[in-house]
């Protein structure tokens, strides 16, 4: 399976105008809930934010991975969204957040290949060149470039 | 020349994302610095990648990076880093460079005896973590008791707060059995409590011996602080043990474990516990002397001493002397001073529910749970229930509780309250001349402490982020 089918052109977001973590987490949601990848949207919230409280999922250089893993999540997906502004995320490097990678997992989920393009993902954040082409990203198709040129 | 190898295991509790993360970090700065890595990790789709034993044999250095179990102790005798998930994806370059330069410790066995060497040259902080690693097992498995024995004798207490003694006008036969069981509940806390501790240092050989070392603990009138005395000295005992044992033959090795380990192990822990427990009772009735000469003493002397007290060691030698000079008053027709260390009893665990309500950010949704379940122990007079929280960590929690508890104590002999009854807590309300004063000297001392505790807690979670 291709990267294509879990990271889809119409979960990516540019240059939103979101101003707190509270509404990121609303806004992934609701992306979520409204594509039919969740089944509420409060229980997305609510798992974003518990795995929030247990640590930081802010990276470095304005990246956040925030994740769940529950059961009114019906399909394993990515949702992307790049912010004009930086949100506080109490980030690894305590810089503010711009560019969001939130993955959904269902409950259900064990062993499969999702979740090794998921792990693919948090890696690929790791290298410098994946980050700047991110950064750069113009449009949603730039971004879907990317990702599939380091996910295989 | 050879290349060095490294070997890794990363993991995080939901697995999924920093778990990889760190993998790559790794690999990425072992790759630039030219060392050969495996990495295995432990994420929601299992263990991947696994290292074999002839991985760890081979290997120059390990790094642990995880915040779960990832089975370290297959790297005894190794080179090992032992971090949080956190640093392996963001320092993965030093990490990596402090065991080419070797400055790892070798893992497990000959930690013992490293452990003054490494306290000096800076690696203060991973022992620190090591020593915290322990007492929290220690912790988590005594807590369940905790709630539970606590519960049970506080349900007891609604059949009336003599209910369960048969020779009691109220006895109720179900109300024994709720307060029976609960109270072999908190028999068992501080053995637990001391026998995980040694188990998380030194496994199975160290769980027998903590136990025994908590039971002389807890019927010696040690308290908890005597319990986490013992678990500590029971895993240096085996840890001791294991290296004046090192020379026999490996056909000997079972012998090990179910004899000489057990046998010598219990009898040293009795040796030295029963001469550690020795000047409890002493210290007891010294304090019971040192109180007398205060009965007497201004409300604010006297609430300040009997606060300090019973927040002290809550269960020890130092709360009971407090404890049992109230009920001796009481039974003498002094009613005002049993009203302060009822008061001073039973703040601790209301700061603890108060302040894991007011800050609930700032901890665990397992301490938040039993947070709640504090304001059911506090209100029935149940200090214990604040024991897993000062046991985490002693310094500062427990010199907040004694703020909590003195304030409350003063408040209580300043407004003259009088209680007649030594335990059932808010149960007794109905029999308190003052009841009123009372509960608002509780809460106040309560929320003083509350908020001490939560913004202590909350400076620990934001320094632990940064």
């Amino acid at each position: 399976m291709g990267t294509t089918a879990l990271i889809k052109k119409e979960h990516i977001y540019l240059q939103e105008t979101l101003s707190s973590q509270a509404e990121a987490f609303d806004r992934v949601a609701q992306v979520a809930y409204e594509s039919g990848a969740a089944q509420t949207k409060q229980a997305v919230i609510h798992g974003l934010a518990q795995r929030e409280a247990e640590s930081t999922t802010g990276f470095i250089e304005g990246f956040a991975i925030p994740h769940a893993k529950l059961k009114d999540i019906t399909e394993a997906s990515v949702i992307i969204i790049q912010n004009q502004m930086g949100i506080e995320w109490n980030a690894l490097d305590q810089n503010p957040v711009t560019f969001i990678i939130a993955l959904l997992i269902p409950d259900a989920e064990a062993g499969s290949t999702h979740l090794n393009l998921l792990s693919s993902v948090s890696r690929m954040l790791v290298h410098e060149d994946a980050r700047q082409q991110l950064i750069k990203a113009s449009s949603p198709d730039d971004i879907l470039n990317t990702f599939s040129s380091y996910i295989s | 020349m050879k290349k060095f190898k490294i070997i890794a295991a990363t993991g995080c509790p939901t697995g999924i994302a920093h778990t990889f993360m760190a993998e790559e970090a790794l690999k990425q700065a072992a790759a630039k610095l030219g060392v050969e890595i495996k990495v295995e990790t432990h994420g929601q789709i299992g263990v991947q990648n696994e290292l074999s034993p002839e991985d760890i044999k081979q290997a120059d250095g390990v790094i642990v990076a995880a915040d779960k179990d990832v089975g370290a102790e297959r790297f005894a005798g190794k080179r090992v880093l032992d971090v949080p998930v956190a640093r392996g994806i963001r320092d993965a370059e030093s990490l990596i460079r402090a065991l080419l330069n070797g400055e790892a410790p070798i893992y497990r066995e000959q930690t013992a005896a490293k452990t003054e060497d490494e306290l000096q040259t800076g690696e203060a902080a991973s022992i620190g973590r090591k020593i915290y690693k322990h007492l929290m097992n220690g912790v988590s498995h005594m807590l369940p008791f905790v709630v539970g024995g606590g519960v049970l004798i506080a349900l007891s207490f609604l059949f009336g707060i003599h209910s369960a003694d048969p020779e009691h006008p109220s006895y109720n036969a179900f109300a024994e059995l709720l307060n029976k069981t609960g109270a072999f509940g908190f028999q068992l806390m501080v053995p637990i409590l001391s026998a995980y501790i040694a188990a998380s240092m030194a496994k199975r050989p160290g769980l027998i011996v903590g136990f025994i070392g908590g039971m002389i603990a807890s019927t010696g009138g040690a308290g908890f602080l005597g319990g986490i005395v013992s678990g500590f000295l029971a895993g240096l005992i085996i840890y001791g043990l294991s290296y004046a044992l090192k020379k026999m033959p490996q056909s000997l090795e079972g012998l090990k474990a179910i004899f000489l380990y057990p046998v010598i192990g219990i009898f040293l822990i009795g040796a030295v516990m029963f001469f550690l427990v020795e000047p409890m009772t002493a210290i007891n009735e010294g304090m019971k002397d040192f109180l007398a000469d205060f009965q007497g003493a201004n409300p604010v002397i006297l609430g300040l001493i009997i606060g300090c007290m019973s927040a002290f060691d809550m269960g020890g030698p130092v709360n009971k002397a407090a404890y049992v000079t109230g009920t001796a008053l009481l039974a003498e027709g002094n009613q005002y001073f049993m009203a302060g260390v009822s008061a001073a009893c039973i703040t601790p665990p209301l700061v603890i529910a108060f302040a894991t309500l007011l800050f609930r950010k700032y901890f665990s949704q397992q301490d938040r749970n039993a947070g709640l379940v504090n304001f059911i122990l506090g209100a029935t007079h149940i200090t214990e229930g604040a024991i897993p929280f000062a046991a985490k960590k002693p310094i500062p929690v427990i010199p907040i509780l004694m703020i909590g508890s003195s304030i409350s104590a003063i408040l209580t002999y300043s407004f003259a309250v009088q209680v007649p009854a030594p335990h059932g807590g808010f149960l007794v309300l109905p029999v308190v001349t003052g009841a009123f004063q009372w509960v608002l000297s509780i809460i106040i001392g309560s929320l003083i402490g509350a908020f001490l505790y939560g913004f202590y807690q909350k400076r620990t979670y934001e320094k632990q982020k940064g």
